[in-house]
């Protein structure tokens, strides 16, 4: 303080002199370091210099006391990072790439994989009856299908569960499921343990892996190795199946609570491995599993009969009652042809009408009679007819209606008689040849059919006189009639007397009597 | 139950797999060795009334081409130094990898083993040259069986506190 007293006093002419010299003796050495300090503390460019100098010191030891200075930093460093991003963005992400693109891709994949999974199952179980039966399930219980899928697909079984201590590939402890059937084949887990864990340094080795990264799962046909890392153990687990993707993330749960719990055993582990018996139950909660459908319960198989049981029955009736319906239609159809090619029927149409078959088209008189035509089996109330008449050409028919032209002839005929007499009169004889010819072509024109005629002479009388005489003279008529149509080639066999009978004739006036004197003919057989 | 891993390391063609396979009966096929690099062992020992198991880890022989993989050694509590007393090399090579695995693992409890002892006329070994690096050294034969079983008795003894 002296000295900045005595520069501050009034400087006088006459002490100026002796003073500047005691100034200079006294502090004549530190001038120099004063006016190089007073230089550096005026002058800005040395000042950012002594800075630069100990500021990173500066922010190494301010950044640890508290947290002010990075406060007093955020906002700076987030306006230069957006001044970064929008004069150079490329700069900021060429930075971040190798960060951001890995985590990505690895993001990525995982999702893909669970993609193609759920992808190729959903595929696998579209298409097949386990998946109309989880939608039955779903229907039933009212669980959305996906939920169903998701508990019913994924059949698996964890068959043994490994913690293994990471570093030296020692097996802490094994559990292995009770009904598994495996422990025969088992290799010894301590081996397995420690292949496991050179196999996994392997195929890191091999693809050059970083020490990250791990191996997740191993698949060997139908086993897979589940895979879960801690910081000092692993937990393997040996899947039967297919394990679902949310297995992993079990395990990974399960490890991550047994590293806490014993996190100073894992690493002051020395290959005592009774400290971890205390993990039995934990590992044990890992031999998960989903049943197998084969194992279900006999109610289930109930169930299911009737699942499919009733739709099964319904499905044969439906193909029954089709069959059934088939049949009977074509039996239906093959009267129709066997109609068709009847003689004397032209069928011009056929056709189903509801429950009704029509069936339509032209008849000869002398044909069958279509309704009688059917089938046993199929009945005549399901049938309707509408049949116009003609005259078929068929050669039969031709003949049968000839046949019927000369009976009418025949019966048309008759010899009339004086009164009480018998014999033929003379006027009448020139009629025999003409009848005895019809007759004969008539007999011939039956016998063409396949039928025998047969010709009944009736001797006939008229009221007058006793019955004995009239009777008498009545088959003394047909008598001589007969005779002598026999005699002219009529065969005697076809020729026969009708049964007398009781018929008299009534008439009164000598006109209509004279036609009761008669002998006339009836055809029969045809 | 204590359980200890073990590796042999050596160079190649020195016996390891011989040594082992005297020693117990595997499980893993030595196919392994070439592949993997690594074949695994198990083999309980009687040490005092202690049953110690140790966990065999037999490394793929060291040549000119192939390196051992001294992440194979992570956590292994002791290990067998393997060489023939034919090859002078392989008393080099096993000083070298000695030196690599303290270097990198720290200083693990160990045997030296002069395997073949069967052509013991045929050293090319001299003890002056092993003796100067002051290991507990074994003279063994995995084709006569000779000293084998003694070599891991008394590394399980070493890795016992």
């Amino acid at each position: 303080m002296p000295i900045d007293g005595a520069a501050k006093r009034p400087a006088s002419p006459g002490d100026d002199q002796p003073l500047a010299e005691l100034r200079a003796i006294l502090l004549g050495p530190d001038r120099a370091a004063w006016e190089a300090m007073r230089q550096r503390l005026d002058n800005p460019s040395r000042r950012a210099e002594d800075v630069a100098g100990v500021l990173a010191e500066a922010v190494r030891l301010r950044s640890h006391p508290d947290v002010k200075l990075r406060r007093a930093l955020q906002p700076l460093l987030e306006e230069a990072l957006q001044l970064s991003v929008q004069s150079n963005p490329r700069m900021l992400a060429d930075a971040l790439f190798p960060i951001f693109g890995k985590a990505i891709r690895k993001a990525i994949a995982s999702e893909l994989d669970g993609m193609l999974q759920s992808l190729s199952q959903t595929l696998e179980q579209s298409f097949s009856w386990r998946s109309l039966e989880w939608r039955w399930e779903s229907f039933r219980t009212g669980k959305p299908y996906a939920e169903i899928v998701v508990l019913r697909s994924l059949l698996y079984r964890v068959e043994q569960v490994f913690l293994i201590h990471r570093n030296s590939g020692l097996l802490l402890q094994h559990v292995t499921a009770p009904s598994s059937g495996a422990p025969a084949d088992t290799r010894d887990p301590e081996m397995v343990s420690g292949m496991l864990t050179a196999i996994q340094d392997f195929v890191r080795d091999s693809v050059s892996g970083a020490e990250s990264e791990n191996l997740e799962t191993v698949r060997m046909g139908e086993i897979g190795v589940v895979l879960a890392y801690g910081t000092d153990a692993i937990l393997a687990g040996f899947v039967r199946g297919s394990a679902p993707r949310k297995l992993r993330r079990v395990f990974q749960d399960t490890l991550d609570a047994i590293e806490q719990k014993n996190a100073e055993s894992l690493r002051t582990f020395s290959g005592d491995t009774s400290r971890f018996d205390s993990c039995r139950p934990q590992l044990e909660a890992c031999l998960l599993g989903q049943a197998k459908p084969d194992e279900k319960s006999s109610s289930a198989w109930g169930a299911r009969a009737l699942l499919f049981g009733v739709p099964m029955l319904l499905a044969l009736a439906l193909v029954g009652w089709w069959i059934y319906s088939a049949s009977v239609e074509r039996r239906w159809v093959d009267f129709a042809r066997r109609l068709g090619s009847e003689p004397g029927i032209v069928l011009t149409g056929s056709e189903k009408r509801g429950s009704k078959y029509y069936f339509s088209g032209l008849r000869d008189p002398l044909a069958a009679v279509p309704a009688a035509l059917l089938p046993a089996g199929l009945a005549s109330t399901k049938a309707e007819f509408h049949f116009e008449e003609y005259h078929s050409l068929v050669p039969r028919f031709a003949a049968e209606r000839r046949l019927a032209a000369l009976k009418d002839e025949v019966e048309k005929r008759s010899f009339r008689f004086p009164t009480g007499r018998a014999e033929i009169p003379p006027e009448q004889r020139f009629l025999l040849e003409d009848v005895g010819a019809q007759m004969i072509a008539l007999i011939q024109a039956a016998a063409a059919l396949g039928k025998t005629a047969q010709i009944e002479v009736r001797g006939n009388h008229d009221p007058l006189g006793t019955e004995q005489l009239n009777s008498a003279l009545a088959r003394s008529r047909a008598d001589n009639v007969r005779a002598a149509l026999v005699t002219l080639g009529v065969p005697s066999a076809r020729l026969i007397a009708a049964p007398e009978d009781k018929e008299t004739c009534s008439a009164v006036e000598e006109e209509e009597r004279m036609f009761c004197r008669s002998a006339t003919f009836r055809v029969t057989g045809l | 139950m204590l359980k200890k891993k073990i590796c042999m390391v050596g160079h190649f063609g020195v016996g390891k797999t011989s040594l082992v396979r005297r020693f117990v009966d595997s499980m893993f096929d030595e196919r392994y060795l070439t592949t993997v690099g690594v074949k695994i062992d198990r083999k309980d020992v009687m040490v005092g009334s202690e049953t110690v198991t140790l966990m065999l880890w037999d490394l793929a022989g060291e040549d000119d081409l192939e390196q051992l993989k001294i992440s194979h050694l992570r956590g292994a509590s002791g290990y067998i130094l393997v060489m023939d007393g034919c090859r002078a090399i392989t008393l080099a090579k096993a000083v070298e990898l000695q030196e690599r695995i303290t270097a990198q693992l720290g200083p693990l409890p160990f045997v030296a083993v002069l395997n073949k002892a069967d052509l013991r006329d045929q050293w090319e070994v001299q003890e002056s040259a092993l003796a100067e690096h002051r290991w507990a050294t074994f003279e063994t034969s995995a084709k006569a069986g000779r000293g084998v079983e003694e070599m891991f008795l008394a590394l399980a003894a070493k890795l016992l506190p």
